[in-house]
């Protein structure tokens, strides 16, 4: 089962995660936590996946877990991104 | 410029509540909500305890399967074991016993229902009420005044100005943050929960699951996992705290729906995934830094669930309802200060919400160390409550061998449960009971009474006297 069939998202979320590269300590946290697997390492940096915008869940987990404080989660902006119809 | 009494970050049920009780008490109340309609950024939460029927009982009461038709409500809760194998061992199924004391708690454990229809629905009375709901906007910032929070800027830069601003938007509080009460949870204070929602046809539920509402699988290979029905699907979901995963969380949910067992249940129920969901949950031995110069924090932003099993849904609306109170008092005295707005701490420490955390920190201590431990604790847990419960149920011996057996085989487990039950559970006993925790842990009383308690398990079979 493709995890990415189970979720439903509105477009037009804004750029609502950034990665400030210079911060970020390579550790991988955001990978390890992330469930949609929306986060890669290259060259010891981590990089969000260009097309997080439509697989996004909004939990927030990669913010929270970002050691350095590398990683700025926001919520995208208002009536768009994930929706969860059986939540 | 926009002037209210009362401004609500967040559309969940502790903002919905907040805002009905700020509108009956004539404040001029505005809640705000990112999603398009409350409920739909908003996954789990979805059992609704006995405690809203007897806290909120005009409420409750309107709460029909017209209204919400994914309700379900019943009076079985089944506890699986499953061992490092992999295998459920044994589970254990249970109803209100003789000592619940009132209605509805002694019909139903739970009333289920998707947050997609209780939210819009708990909305409802808040507009009806008279506040003004302003969903599809996201706040993103906290208008201050010489330092000090008087109203949000929503993404578009339209402000709101309001002598007291209530924070209800959830474990990720822009309220929180920007008002210098909390920068960011502690890996230990916060869970992330995933979750798959199943369909299966309600008639499959009904026939299958009888009025079994919730199932919890307490298990060796993946932290507890908890099971909730609705009328035509089921959740299936687990939780950890960040500082607790070791793998990607969702391989631990997997382990869950790949048990054979599982499997099964799938086929029989016809049961089909259909939507995954995560979100991250607040879970702490205690709320702190819960207000500040107009500002109030409910809820998840509170960071108010249940430290026993994470319920989230009431301690919002309890701590909502309070929050809208105290912020009436500030606004009618024209004081929103913090020393004001202390009064907050005091009412919800005076609820039952105050009373589930009185022992919050015990009870989050053995969570953590029991199911939230699978590896350390469930791996000698399960095997151990299964012989005692489940060993009898065997033949190859004869019964009263058998007894020894299982005796000599609980005994084993002593060397991993003694110093747990030490740890763990005597803390929260002497808590419960009010009792003085260094009298019970008197080490010359133990020493005393821990060889009799091992003597009580016997070695070998003593030899009876012919008469």
């Amino acid at each position: 089962m493709d995890v990415n069939d189970l979720t439903n998202h509105i477009p037009g979320t804004g750029d609502f995660i950034k990665i400030d590269q210079n911060k970020c300590n390579g550790c991988g946290m955001c990978v390890r936590i992330c469930i949609v697997n929306l986060w890669g390492i290259k060259n010891n940096i981590a990089f969000i996946r260009d097309d997080y915008k439509e697989k996004c869940l909004e939990c927030g987990s990669c913010g929270q877990v970002c050691e350095p404080g590398a990683i700025d989660f926001n919520y995208p902006a208002g009536g768009t991104g994930v929706i969860f119809e059986r939540g | 410029m926009n002037v209210y009494d009362i401004v609500i970050v967040g559309g969940g049920p502790g903002g919905s509540m907040a805002a009905k009780t700020a509108a009956e008490l004539g404040l001029k109340t505005i809640f705000f909500e990112r999603g398009r309609r409350p409920g739909e950024k908003n996954s789990s939460g979805c059992g609704l305890g006995p405690r809203m029927w007897k806290d909120f009982p005009d409420l409750m009461k309107e709460l029909t399967p017209e209204k919400c038709p994914s309700m379900r409500a019943g009076s079985a809760a089944r506890c699986y074991f499953i061992n490092e194998e992999g295998v459920v061992a044994g589970y254990v199924m249970s109803r209100p016993t003789e000592s619940v004391s009132y209605e509805p708690a002694k019909s139903w454990i739970t009333m289920n229902c998707y947050r997609s229809e209780f939210d819009p629905w708990i909305a409802e009375f808040a507009t009806n009420a008279g506040a003004e709901l302003k969903s599809s906007t996201l706040v993103v910032s906290l208008l201050k005044e010489d330092g000090k929070v008087c109203g949000v800027v929503d993404e578009h830069g339209e402000k709101y100005k309001a002598p007291v601003v209530i924070g209800a938007d959830g474990a990720i509080s822009i309220v929180a943050k920007q008002s210098g009460l909390r920068t960011k949870w502690s890996k230990d204070q916060i869970t992330l929960v995933p979750q798959y929602d199943f369909h299966a046809p309600p008639k499959k539920i009904d026939d299958i699951m009888g009025d079994e509402a919730l199932a919890v699988w307490w298990s060796a290979t993946f932290p507890a996992s908890y099971q909730v029905f609705f009328n035509d699907g089921f959740h299936q979901g687990l939780g950890n705290w960040l500082i607790k995963w070791d793998k990607n969380p969702l391989f631990y949910l997997n382990r869950v729906i790949n048990l054979k067992y599982y499997q099964r249940l799938l086929r029989i129920l016809e049961a089909k995934p259909r939507e995954l969901q995560s979100h991250l949950l607040p879970w702490l031995q205690y709320p702190y830094n819960t207000h500040t110069d107009g500002v109030i924090l409910i809820g998840d932003a509170g960071g108010f669930p249940c430290p026993l099993e994470a319920e989230g849904i009431y301690p919002a609306m309890v701590t909502g309802k309070i929050a809208a109170e105290v912020a009436a008092d500030a606004v009618t005295s024209g004081d929103a200060s913090k020393n004001k707005l202390s009064r907050f701490d005091k009412m919800w420490q005076k609820t039952s919400v105050g009373e589930e955390f009185e022992a919050g920190e015990e009870l989050y201590n053995i969570w953590k160390a029991l199911p939230f431990s699978p590896k350390e604790t469930m791996t000698w847990f399960v095997p151990m409550l299964m012989e005692a419960l489940g060993g009898i149920y065997d033949w190859s011996q004869p019964h009263t061998k058998r007894v020894r057996q299982i005796a000599a085989h609980i005994k084993s487990y002593m060397p991993q449960a003694l110093p747990f039950i030490l740890k763990y559970v005597f803390p929260l006993v002497a808590k419960i009971f009010e009792d003085d925790l260094d009298d019970m842990m008197d080490p010359q009383k133990l020493m005393k009474a821990l060889p009799k308690v091992m003597e009580l398990l016997p070695k070998k079979k003593k030899r009876r006297r012919r008469s």
